[in-house]
């Protein structure tokens, strides 16, 4: 493989999704949408898959994953912590489903539900980046693959210095990892 | 320092059993410092059993056994023992073989309760380890053990058991026991489990949970730190609790109630005006009976209080079970620490071969009348509480796979959680003597009937003050 450095392969923090700090899903959303239509998909098949959230100082202080967003349709209170509860009980995962399908035929329409979620702010729901999550962007793609496997993580974002200056998608390396393969079984 | 070495002991103790449960980020400290002050703990007598019918062997060193009681094979060994009873009179013996999956294990030895480390407080110990790995020995050691608690047949390591709560059949490691929770799971280790929490776990087979409703339970029985246990439960022990004076007071008692030559009524239990024993009764210590009927193989544990009913005969009422202003048909079975109440006015009318789960509250203003051959489960206060919380056991036996009902949920075959019942039930009667006939089927009303019991105090001042000396006691 072509000795990649991270900064090859990052999207520049410009072209991705971002919102300021005090922003409900419902925008975060919204930027999301307008970063994909912006984004040059003309290199890569793969679209945007967080928003980063800013601070006053534009820096990046968390990380708005879909997985995020989705969590702020779940009902919280404490029958649905009760069903979640099951699971050390030994119960298998067909009966917590139907448990939770019961609770959600309860609970009433989903439109209400994505409404309420929608007006829900970003830093609720976002995950500030964690140590790990940090890769200077002169490391080699080599060693960025290691910290994404090892910390399961979906993306790292790139630093200068102290800088935050774009991010490394899995699905960019991926792609990348996926085309030298490919590569090296042509040649044989 | 008044008691040092009572104090020295209990912050071992607590030491040790904050140890355990690290992981769950448990002080036991702050509920059970002076929950029992010192001086408490030498006003009482330890007795213990003697009987043709037990193997002899008690070894107490370094502990306070202050109004417990022991019978069987047993060793306390730097553990404070606060009225609890140490029951060992269904212990493994040499020669008999554990059968478990597919294995048949010789015992190799008479099994022992081994207690070590531990803080019991007016807690019931009985029954045997059920653990394939550890059979001649049933060991309770790191434990701190609150109010009527029940630790029977399992042998438990590095835990505290909240007020009313009962492990049965379970091997317990390193976990919090809420109050009134009832486990039987098999084997667990590192959870903390809520108080109300009914938890029946046969894996491959069933898997039956139901949680109280936290505040209503709070009603009932309620502990946090700082005080000891509170609540209905303790009030209405509390307001029997000088009938049992009496009895524990006097050395020699004499019986002036008359009792069936095939029944078994301890000296330590309680009765008052108005009751009847009927032929192959068991009432065990700190029973308390008052206007109660009792037919024929009926049973009383420790801990019961059966108050202005009647029991038709058969009938089990587990360790801690009360049963007040209520009618129960023939193999009714109320298990651990459920508490039935009726009034006066409105009774509670249980019909024949019901079974009322371990820990089951009935509480009721309005008459209710309960239809024979039902299950019954979790709180109820009202007729639609019970059509909520019960089932006909032959509907229940009908469930394949899952069904959920209010706070109930279960998972695997009814048949099997029903048949696990009602054959227990019926081992606890043949082990009671229900079924003596005059000659076969001898069991604890049987065999508990001439027991003598000797005394043991501990040092009254000095710097040992509290601890009893080592004692051992064998044939």
């Amino acid at each position: 493989m072509k000795h990649f450095l991270v900064r090859d392969l990052m999207v520049p923090l410009s072209e991705y999704a971002t919102v300021p700090k005090g922003s409900t899903l419902f925008e975060a959303v919204m930027a999301l949408e307008k970063a994909q239509e912006e984004f040059d998909l003309e290199h890569t098949q793969y679209q945007h898959r967080a928003i980063l959230i800013l601070d006053s100082n534009q820096r990046v202080i968390g990380k708005l994953s879909q997985l995020g967003v989705l969590r702020a349709l779940l009902p919280k209170n404490e029958r649905i912590q009760q069903i979640e509860d099951i699971g050390r009980f030994g119960f298998s995962g067909q009966l917590i489903n139907s448990l939770r399908e019961k609770y959600r035929l309860e609970a009433g329409i989903m439109e209400e539900v994505y409404k309420k979620a929608a007006r829900m702010k970003v830093e609720d729901y976002m995950q500030a980046p964690s140590e790990g999550e940090y890769v200077d962007e002169s490391t080699p793609l080599d060693t960025a693959i290691h910290q994404l496997v090892l910390g399961t993580h979906l993306s790292l974002l790139v630093t200068r210095e102290k800088e935050i200056i774009g991010i490394l998608r899995m699905s960019d390396v991926f792609a990348a990892v996926f085309h030298a393969m490919k590569d090296s079984e042509i040649k044989g | 320092m008044m008691m040092p070495e009572l104090k020295k002991l209990l912050d071992r103790i607590i030491q040790r059993v904050n140890i355990n449960l690290r992981e769950l980020g448990y002080d036991a400290g702050p509920f059970v410092q002076g929950i029992i002050p010192f001086n408490q703990m030498v006003k009482f007598y330890a007795f213990y059993g003697i009987t043709p019918h037990h193997p002899l062997n008690f070894q107490f060193r370094h502990s306070n056994l202050s109004g417990s009681y022991f019978l069987g094979r047993c060793r306390v060994t730097n553990s404070l023992l606060y009225k609890s009873d140490i029951r060992g009179d269904e212990l493994k013996k040499k020669g008999d073989v554990f059968r478990f999956q597919n294995f048949e294990i010789p015992i190799s030895e008479d099994e022992q309760i081994d207690i070590e480390n531990s803080f019991l407080i007016k807690t019931l110990v009985h029954n045997y380890s059920h653990d394939p790995e550890t059979l001649e020995k049933f060991f309770i050691q790191d434990v701190i053990s609150l109010h009527y608690a029940n630790i029977h047949g399992s042998p438990s390591e590095g835990c505290i058991f909240g007020p009313f709560s009962t492990v049965d059949l379970t091997t317990i490691h390193d976990c919090v026991i809420g109050a009134f929770s009832y486990i039987q799971a098999g084997e667990i280790s590192h959870i903390n489990i809520d108080p109300g929490t009914i938890w029946i776990r046969n894996p491959g087979k069933f898997n039956f949970l139901y949680r109280y409703p936290k505040e209503r339970l709070a009603n009932y029985v309620y502990f946090n730190t700082g005080s000891p246990p509170q609540g209905l439960f303790i009030d209405f022990v509390e307001d029997r609790k000088e009938a049992f004076q009496r009895v524990f007071d006097v050395v020699n008692i004499e019986s002036t109630h008359s009792v069936p030559s095939s029944a078994s009524l301890d000296r330590y239990a309680v009765i008052k005006p108005h009751t009847h024993i009927g032929e192959n009764v068991l009432v065990a210590q700190r029973a308390y009976l008052q206007n109660a009927w009792l037919g024929k193989g009926a049973n009383a544990q420790e801990n019961c209080y059966i108050i202005n009913s009647r029991l038709e005969g058969f009938n089990v009422t587990a360790h801690g079970g009360k049963i007040i202003e209520a009618d129960l048909g023939q193999k009714v079975f109320v298990g651990f620490n459920s508490f039935l109440r009726g009034r006066p006015d409105c009774r509670l009318t249980i019909g024949k071969e019901s079974i009322i789960m371990p820990h089951t509250i009935i509480d009721i203003r309005e008459p209710l009348t309960i239809p024979p051959c039902h299950l019954v489960w979790g709180l109820v206060t009202n007729k639609q509480e019970l059509e909520t919380n019960s089932m006909p056991i032959n509907a229940f036996s009908k469930i394949e796979n899952r069904f959920s009902k209010g706070d109930m949920i279960f998972e695997g075959t009814g048949a099997d959680f029903v048949s696990a019942f009602q054959n227990r039930i019926n081992h606890i009667l043949e082990a009671n003597g229900a079924f003596f006939n005059g000659t076969e089927n001898r069991g604890h009303a049987q065999k508990n009937q001439n027991i003598s019991f000797n005394t043991i105090q501990p040092y009254p001042e000095g710097e040992l003050e509290g601890l009893y000396p080592t004692v051992i006691i064998q044939p």
